[in-house]
């Protein structure tokens, strides 16, 4: 057997020269490029400020685009309240944010890692759409992030911020995600800028005329919140979260029950006034029934009389949606019905109980309601709750009228349980127009037609549309008082949500 | 000079406020009726009543404006 020969010499490395180079290289990378315009932090400044301070890992630091410039944005990720997610931060600093071949590898390599792992993903959008010099690459990138941003939606919360003008890809890509923030007056998104508008159609308009958030979290429903500032948005996407699980099938988070707002508690069973035509305001309510705590209301400005927004019941994470009374008597119209549809689809996609709160007096009928689709729309409405699957609770606080009552979370949608304050109508029409129609001839023949058509109305309200016959029949699980609310919730939370079997 | 506007197609039901009163930020200006509900019409601005535009009983559309509001004049 010969003896292994040692080496006269071993070479051990100069880890001092290796130390050296590497860390030029890091330099020439991270060289601090000055955000441009109104931009104060740059795109990786931006991530770190999104997650736990010391806890962003960006992905291939050193990916270049060619000739020493970086890829165009900043990839990797972190932990928000100690919780992973991916982050993607355009880096407007590199050809305006525009996405090249490399930066849409980048992405698209961020999107797959979210995919496969489970973890929510955060865009940080600020770029101004495909990189003109990459052509054909270009645009084979981004739709290429597109089909991820799709694939992705069946798996794990996509949350897309606008902290600039994003153009084109810039603004579809958020399109394809589930909720989207936009800073007032620096981030935009439009199919293409005020020039290009310019020269397409003569319409001379400002950027944020055609893609602000005033447009967007108002009048388009594009966007889902505008805040004043990055740190706002980032405070924004963390709460977010903070409802949320990590993936499709994955822990919901839990928190340590609150009790409600005890001023609200107390207000609630005198609060929704008896006479229905009187509005009132359904925040009041709600602060009665949820934890008194952390809540987020999402398109406060579009589409006001309905609400939706996450907050906690018993420390479970719960979508709600209610009617507002207080904006628009509460109707559902057209865009009510899609704000909704979306909500709770999303809801469902994450398993996220829905509460609804139903106080509506029906969709708003007419010649501009039926030329925006509201038939289409408020299909989507009830495809929503039949196909969704998490818990689903509804109350009828007040008036539930024909269409409206069933596309609001009703027993035949699905509803896991469903309940009626004491003193709530359900109906298919209000005592007014059901009187009208039924009592035609005897109204037309009434010496004081008012006093017999409040009187028939008053019979009809008690024979007809009081909540005891819908639960006699079993339509409605139960009438209960205002005070009942909280406690019903909580305990059909901790059966429907297998909490009573761990 | 703002235009308080109807945020519904509605009927005028009642107008609460008359040109030359002093209004302020969420004082109810009108109430529209529709959908049977009685929907409120609020100040957004503090000033002067200086025009009412509609009557009882008129059939408004979503937008249209229902009473201007001199701010100018508020004192």
């Amino acid at each position: 057997m010969t003896k292994l020969e040692t080496p006269a010499e071993i070479s051990t490395p100069d880890q001092a020269e290796h130390r050296t180079v590497l860390t030029q290289r890091r330099q020439d990378r991270f060289a601090r490029v000055e955000p441009k315009g109104k931009r104060v932090f740059t795109a990786r400044e931006r991530a770190e400020m999104l997650v736990d301070p010391g806890s962003f890992v960006e992905m291939t630091p050193l990916r270049t685009a060619g000739g020493g410039s970086g890829s165009g944005v900043v990839a990797g990720w972190g932990t928000t309240d100690g919780h992973a997610v991916v982050v993607v931060s355009h880096d407007a600093a590199v050809a305006s944010g525009a996405i090249g071949a490399v930066m849409a590898e980048s992405i698209q390599k961020a999107q797959r890692f979210a995919i496969d792992k489970g973890y929510p993903i955060v865009y940080i959008n600020d770029s101004g759409g495909a990189r003109i010099h990459d052509g054909i690459f270009a645009l084979h990138g981004c739709g290429g992030i597109f089909a991820n941003n799709i694939e992705a939606q069946k798996r794990i919360p996509q949350i897309s911020l606008i902290l600039g003008p994003c153009a084109g890809a810039a603004a579809y890509s958020p399109a394809l995600t589930d909720w989207t923030v936009m800073v007032k007056e620096q981030g935009q998104m439009f199919l293409t800028g005020p020039e290009i508008v310019k020269a397409a159609t003569g319409e001379d308009a400002s950027a944020e005329d055609i893609g602000g958030s005033a447009l967007h979290t108002t009048v388009s429903g594009v966007a889902h919140l505008a805040v004043d500032s990055e740190d706002e948005a980032f405070d924004a996407t963390r709460l977010l979260l903070s409802f949320l699980p990590s993936h499709k099938g994955g822990a919901q988070k839990r928190h340590d029950s609150v009790p409600a707002n005890p001023g609200a508690v107390e207000r609630l069973p005198g609060l929704v006034p008896d006479k229905s035509s009187v509005v009132f305001d359904m925040n009041a309510l709600l602060d009665g029934v949820l934890d008194n705590g952390a809540r987020l209301e999402l398109m406060p400005t579009h589409a006001p009389s309905i609400l939706t927004l996450f907050g906690r019941l018993d420390g479970h994470a719960v979508g709600i949606l209610a009617n507002q009374p207080a904006a628009r008597g509460g109707i559902l119209d057209s865009k009510a019905a899609v704000k909704a549809a979306r909500f709770v689809e999303f809801c469902g996609r994450f398993d996220l109980p829905v509460l609804t709160f139903v106080d509506v007096p029906g969709f708003l009928p007419g010649t501009v309601e039926e030329g925006r689709g509201i038939i289409t729309h408020g299909a989507k409405l009830l495809k929503a709750y039949v196909e969704t699957t998490s818990p689903k609770l509804t109350v009828v606080v007040r008036k539930a009228y024909g269409g409206a009552y069933i596309a609001m979370g009703a027993a035949s949608l699905g509803a896991d349980v469903n309940w009626a304050w004491s003193g709530s109508e359900i109906a298919v029409m209000g005592p007014g127009g059901a009187v009208a129609l039924l009592h035609r001839r005897a109204l037309k023949e009434a010496e004081e037609p008012t006093v017999l058509r409040d009187e028939l109305a008053a019979v009809y309200r008690e024979e007809v549309a009081r909540p005891y016959i819908a639960a006699e029949a079993g339509i409605v699980d139960d009438v209960i008082m205002p005070e009942e609310t909280r406690d019903r919730m909580a305990a059909a939370l901790r059966m429907l949500t297998h909490e009573s079997s761990r | 000079m703002f235009a308080a506007r109807a945020e519904i197609v509605a009927n005028v039901w009642k107008i609460v406020a008359r040109e030359g009163d002093q209004v302020g930020v969420g004082d109810t200006l009108a109430v529209l009726e529709s959908m049977k509900m009685e929907i409120p019409v609020y100040a957004e601005a503090a000033g002067f009543v200086s025009k009412i535009l509609v009557e009882v009983g008129q059939i408004v559309q979503e937008g249209d404006p229902i009473m201007e509001i001199d701010e100018t004049a508020s004192a």
